[in-house]
């Protein structure tokens, strides 16, 4: 009786510490963040500790500021041109790594540096390469152009700061395209060929819609990541210029930490949880037709 | 032996592939032979794609003036690698094998934070970790890491224990071993690359770790490494000659595990894409 008390209890024994973690560390911050959209905390209320609640005012105070739309905007479209080119390039590379080649597994595990490398390092690459007199420039100068003020004008800043995103992201991409085409059993396409498909309408007739979920998967996660991104465009350019490049994440990280404005910048996450969660639900949609 | 697409010389192949691999790569080469580069070789009229003698004191300025901060990034990451296997290597277990009630429900949260953005978690965390004490201490920093590793080895490291022959513990438990007994000796040597592997991560992602850094340490002599590398911007412009070898230093230990792991990565995302 004892021994089977002991052999009932112990599952629970063994998640404990992680449920605990889960509670303290994981599901209280969450509750707390949304909790502290609906008060007002700022410096003063939160050095006197007692945060009001005022319902919706640090909603209505967030979408009420130009910023925060620009954020929105950028939001999006740093999304979806970050996630086309790595996409494509990622699909591009998981073909040619199809075929077998002498000295594949080197180059596929170099080409999965960009993705495991410090979003810092990263940064600071690209902010080396996009400097006014930096490599970018260099090139173009070569070629009779330039320079450009990459990362000084808001309308070089945003694509500069994607360019270095779709760097960062494009291994992840090409790895699960990769491990996705090759799970598409090899019959499939001997009975294509035998069938006289060559190699176009192979890849147009057979990869394609047999890479569908997997794909799916990767759209939906690359979604997930590039709204998260902040690192990258914090280091690179603060946001700037003149909220050129500012992100959501970055908003809410000014609104927070800058402006010390607690409140409104849980009230902006909150929102950037919302955006993913429709921003999936249009993918969905569009994939489903 | 796969032909899919076309069959050209293979060695042709080779040299696109390689190509290919140099374009893409080479934003990593600016930044290592630019470590090695005077700020004035570096962004002078001529593109230079090697250096013209080696700014060695690049290095070891960097090097003496980041060593502190890499000391704290040390601990940081292994503290949290340890805290995270500790508390995930039996609760991924518990989950898949011992079948508690309220499991799905763990799953599905455990899911869901991957969603959020880090936002979420670090406002509230600077809230209650000012109100006790634990801003601007290693300790409070790894906790609030292990909030990005603790999730991510959960989820990587249920697929590894999917894989565990369960008859081995059963034998262990017919055998007299207790519960926790079967576990120390055969679930955790078995599982032994999956708990590596997540080891390894939950390493690299307090290492590379800028944002919770960034909102609770501020006292100087406890910033990580990439806080201080970042804190190089400063009003007097960019010293490149510090940032690029700190760069490179700070992506040092991501490097090794690729070229150690690659086979490991390749075949561990492989299986996880394929599931």
């Amino acid at each position: 009786m004892a021994r089977k008390a002991r052999l009932d209890t112990s599952p629970y024994l063994f998640i404990l510490p992680f449920v605990l973690f889960c509670l303290l560390l994981m599901l209280y911050p969450v509750v707390f963040s949304l909790t502290l959209s609906f008060r007002e905390a700022t410096v003063d209320t939160f050095v006197s500790g007692d945060m009001p609640f005022n319902g919706l005012t640090q909603y209505q105070a967030a979408v009420a500021d130009p910023i925060f739309w620009r954020a929105v905007v950028n939001t999006v479209l740093f999304a979806f041109f970050s996630i086309l080119f790595q996409f494509t390039i990622g699909f591009a590379l998981a073909l040619l790594f199809q075929l077998n080649f002498p000295l594949k597994n080197f180059c596929l595990a170099a080409l999965l540096i960009p993705w495991v490398l410090p979003v810092l390092t990263a940064a600071n690459i690209f902010k080396g390469l996009f400097n006014d007199i930096g490599p970018f420039n260099q090139i173009f100068h070569m070629v009779g152009l330039g320079p450009f003020p990459w990362l000084a004008e808001p309308a070089f800043a945003f694509p500069a700061t994607i360019v270095a995103n779709i760097w960062i992201g494009f291994p992840f991409n090409f790895i699960l395209l990769y491990a996705g085409m090759r799970s598409i059993p090899i019959e499939v396409y001997e009975a294509a060929k035998i069938d006289g498909a060559n190699s176009w309408k192979r890849m147009v007739f057979i990869t394609l819609p047999m890479l569908k979920p997997v794909s799916a998967a990767v759209l939906m996660l690359g979604t997930i990541y590039t709204v998260k991104v902040f690192d990258l465009v914090w280091v690179m350019t603060g946001g700037g210029p003149a909220n050129g490049t500012q992100l959501l994440s970055t908003y809410a990280y000014q609104v927070g930490f800058s402006l010390l404005n607690f409140g409104e910048a849980a009230a902006i996450a909150t929102l950037m949880v919302l955006l993913v969660l429709l921003l999936n639900l249009v993918q969905m949609a569009l994939q489903r037709e | 032996m796969r032909t899919t697409f076309a069959t050209l010389p293979r060695w042709w192949i080779t040299v696109a592939a390689l190509t290919v691999m140099a374009i893409l790569l080479s934003p990593f080469y600016w930044v290592l032979v630019g470590s090695f580069m005077t700020p004035a070789e570096l962004f002078g009229s001529q593109m230079s794609l090697w250096p013209k003698h080696f700014a060695f004191e690049n290095w070891s300025v960097a090097f003496g003036r980041l060593w502190p901060h890499i000391q704290n990034s040390l601990f940081v990451s292994a503290a949290a690698s340890i805290g995270t296997l500790l508390i995930t290597a039996p609760a991924a277990y518990g989950l898949v094998w011992r079948k508690p009630r309220g499991r799905k429900t763990l799953f599905a949260f455990t899911l869901m934070t991957q969603m959020l953005p880090a936002i979420v978690f670090v406002i509230p965390l600077f809230i209650v970790f000012t109100k006790i004490d634990l801003v601007n201490t290693l300790a409070g920093l790894t906790l609030a890491d292990m909030t990005f590793t603790i999730p991510f080895a959960l989820i990587m490291l249920s697929a590894y224990m999917k894989d565990l022959p369960y008859e081995l513990v059963e034998a262990a438990l017919v055998d007299g071993a207790g519960q926790l007994r079967a576990f120390l000796m055969i679930v955790l040597p078995m599982t032994l690359p999956g708990l590596i592997t997540v080891g390894v991560f939950s390493f690299l992602i307090p290492w590379g770790d800028l944002i919770f850094a960034l909102s609770l340490i501020t006292d100087d002599s406890l910033q990580p490494l990439t806080l201080q590398l970042y804190k190089a911007f400063g009003q007097y412009g960019i010293d490149w000659g510090f940032l690029l070898p700190g760069s490179v230093l700070t992506a040092v230990p991501a490097v090794i595990f690729v070229i150690a792991a690659s086979r490991f990565i390749v075949a561990g995302v492989t299986r996880g894409a394929i599931k």
